[in-house]
């Protein structure tokens, strides 16, 4: 317990110097609001409209959610037929670097005029999409990069593929599943916010902050953005507390070998 | 590591060489976007430009070297903007000792926090827009409100009945966000509707594929584009191009909820100064002498405009030359002068429409140097005395056909 608080105050007291050191700044150079908003003008509208917030990180989030679990399915389909059979990798592998590489802000108009735009079907495409690629190479890489003297113990007493999977791979592949996760579930409300820039329902953190933004009223703005980095960071530590449960021993150190 | 004598000269240099290439690039940009239009050499001629074909010019000092002016648009090059365009082809600029840069605008960017920030020198932008900019610090003054109309229309297919803000209930309302959906508030709060709850208010694209697509059952419109992008569309039904009487319009105008849109802004702090009092004088003037010129004579300011490098059409842009000449004729006291009545109705809807966060516009009255006529005024009284007319109240809407895609 003292170890863990030693290693907590760092971080929270350069946090604490930082906004500190913003609202001085506001304070004693007498900067208007619309040229950048103090910490206290963000939070006091941040407290005000927590409902508001609240609404708008749960619509959010929900499209998020649905993103990434389509994209994780996806993604671990992928891995496994991929490495079971070496023409589906050759197939998948360039493609799924290619979507990697398409802009989320390209994609959501094409996707917005190709289906209906006042549903959320293009936002969760577009998070799927996203989701897919980290997903699938971290789960792939688990999936073949087995120790290679288990994998010939596995051979030498004839084990199926299918049992070298169950057995080999897929425990090995656990922990890189998680990795991909703890790319993913950031990335995955990053990319719901994005897309929501670009028309469909107004409720969600990227329409809102958009909208305040133009309409000057930055401190509400960079409260939605305070919402939209509290449900990244939520989903994050949702990995982890799921990788603890399902996995408790990547969590605890190795023995020295 | 030794520290010699030449390691040490160099490591000096170096950081001399670095400290200065720091500095120059950190007071390049803090000085006005000026630098990017770099004043003609001190060889420049007095205006050499072309007189305009009707009247005499009416600024007639000689002229050594033309100020550098930038101005940022609310929107992309299109004939919205076409009068400053003209003022510049033309030369009207020019003759006023100008030298103007104008600064297209886009989606993410706010042409009056652009001006309030020192990166032009006048902005084009809509009042309701400019106030809460003002609300939040930024010092901008609104000098000549060009636009006397509201463009804004909720356009629907004609099946749907929608002929008033009262029959949104209940149905798909499109609007842009992004500042533009106040009107449309408006409406349906005036309208005794929740915006929250009797309307689903969905945000569109920049285009009109959702409405004609079926997905929304009304759309925001400008009369003067979007709203000729659904009459430049084949109608799969017939194979020809819809026509007005496919669709109905709700005219905000008429709903009685219209905010002033496109003005002239200057910034205030400046505006103490007598050097920057002038050019904004210079500026308006011949910016309303343009917004004359395109009055009088739609196609060949729309030909200016499309030269200019719009990526829409011919016939779209002669289209959308003509609505915005409906917006601006006739200027009942003058062109660019704002009507008290109609700066008060523009802020009690700013005071009181919520939008869907509850939040309204501004929270308290603009202050007083938040517009003044003082600029428009003597534009006016100059450019009558120069033979022109400024009121327009002769001025008749032409007859446009739009083809497909708008070209």
């Amino acid at each position: 317990m003292g170890a863990r608080l030693r290693s907590i105050w760092p971080p929270v007291l350069i946090a604490v110097l930082a906004l500190a050191a913003w609202q001085l700044l506001v304070v004693v150079r007498n900067i208007p609001p619309y040229l950048l908003p103090s910490p206290s003008l963000i939070a006091g509208n941040f407290f005000k409209d927590i409902s508001l917030m609240w609404g708008a990180a749960f619509y959010t989030g929900t499209s998020a959610l649905l993103g990434l679990m389509f994209g994780t399915f996806l993604g671990v389909l992928a891995a496994l037929l991929a490495q079971r059979f070496i023409v589906v990798n050759n197939l998948i592998t360039p493609l799924a670097a290619g979507l990697a590489a398409v802009p989320i802000i390209a994609l959501t108009p094409i996707l917005n005029n190709m289906f209906n735009i006042t549903s959320r079907t293009p936002r969760v495409l577009v998070t799927t999409i996203i989701v897919f690629f980290p997903i699938f190479v971290n789960v792939i890489r688990g999936l073949v990069q087995v120790q290679p003297v288990q994998l010939e113990l596995m051979r030498s007493m004839n084990a199926s593929p299918r049992t070298v999977l169950r057995i080999l791979r897929i425990p090995n592949a656990i922990p890189f599943f998680f990795t991909g996760m703890k790319v993913a579930a950031p990335l995955a409300v990053i990319a719901a916010l994005v897309a929501e820039y670009f028309g469909g329902p107004q409720e969600g953190l990227g329409s809102r902050i958009a909208s305040n933004a133009a309409n000057t009223a930055y401190g509400r703005a960079w409260a939605y953005v305070a919402a939209a980095i509290i449900t990244g960071l939520l989903f994050y530590v949702i990995v982890i507390l799921l990788e603890r449960w399902v996995a408790p021993w990547t969590s605890r150190p190795r023995p020295a070998s | 590591m030794r520290h010699t004598p030449r390691r040490r000269w160099a490591a000096l240099t170096s950081v001399a060489v670095v400290g200065a290439l720091a500095l120059t690039a950190c007071s390049s940009s803090s000085s006005s976007s000026s630098s990017s239009a770099a004043p003609e050499s001190s060889a420049a001629e007095s205006s050499a430009a072309p007189e305009s074909s009707a009247a005499e010019s009416p600024a007639a000092a000689e002229c050594t070297t033309p100020t550098p002016v930038s101005l940022q648009l609310q929107w992309v090059a299109q004939a919205q903007f076409a009068g400053y365009y003209a003022a510049k082809e033309l030369g009207y600029y020019d003759e006023q000792c100008l030298d103007v840069t104008i600064l297209e605008g886009g989606v993410d960017i706010v042409p009056q926090t652009v001006l309030a920030q020192g990166g032009a020198d006048f902005a084009i932008s809509w009042v309701p827009k400019a106030l809460a900019s003002i609300e939040q610090g930024a010092a901008i003054t609104n000098v000549a409100q060009v636009f006397q109309r509201s463009g804004t229309l909720q356009v629907s297919f004609a099946d749907k009945g929608i002929t008033t803000a009262a029959d949104f209930k209940g149905k798909k309302i499109g609007n842009w966000g992004f500042g533009n959906e106040y009107e449309v508030f408006a409406a349906i709060t005036k309208a005794g509707l929740d915006p929250a709850a009797d309307v689903e208010l969905v945000q569109q694209q920049f285009d009109m594929a959702a409405l004609l697509n079926g997905e929304i059952d009304a759309a925001e419109a400008m009369t003067y584009n979007e709203y000729a992008q659904v009459l430049e569309a084949i109608n799969p039904a017939t194979g020809a191009l819809y026509t007005p009487e496919d669709f109905n319009v709700v005219d905000y105008n008429e709903e009685g909820v219209a905010m002033y849109q496109d003005a002239i802004w200057a910034s205030t702090e400046r505006l103490a100064d007598p050097a920057y009092q002038e050019l904004t004088q210079k500026f308006v003037t011949a910016s309303l002498q343009g917004w004359i010129h395109c009055r009088d004579n739609a196609q060949e300011c729309a030909d200016i405009v499309l030269a200019a490098g719009t990526k829409l059409g011919a016939s779209h842009q002669l289209w959308q030359m003509n609505e915005v000449n409906k917006l601006i004729w006739p200027s009942p006291a003058g062109v660019g002068i704002i009507d008290a009545a109609l700066w008060e109705q523009t802020v009690a809807v700013a005071l009181t429409t919520k939008n869907l966060e509850g939040a309204t516009i501004i929270t308290g009255e603009p202050p007083a140097e938040a517009y003044t006529n003082q600029f428009a005024e003597a534009a006016n009284a100059e450019l009558t005395a120069a033979g022109l007319n400024t009121t327009g109240d002769a001025f008749a809407p032409i007859a446009v056909t739009l083809a497909e895609g708008g070209n």
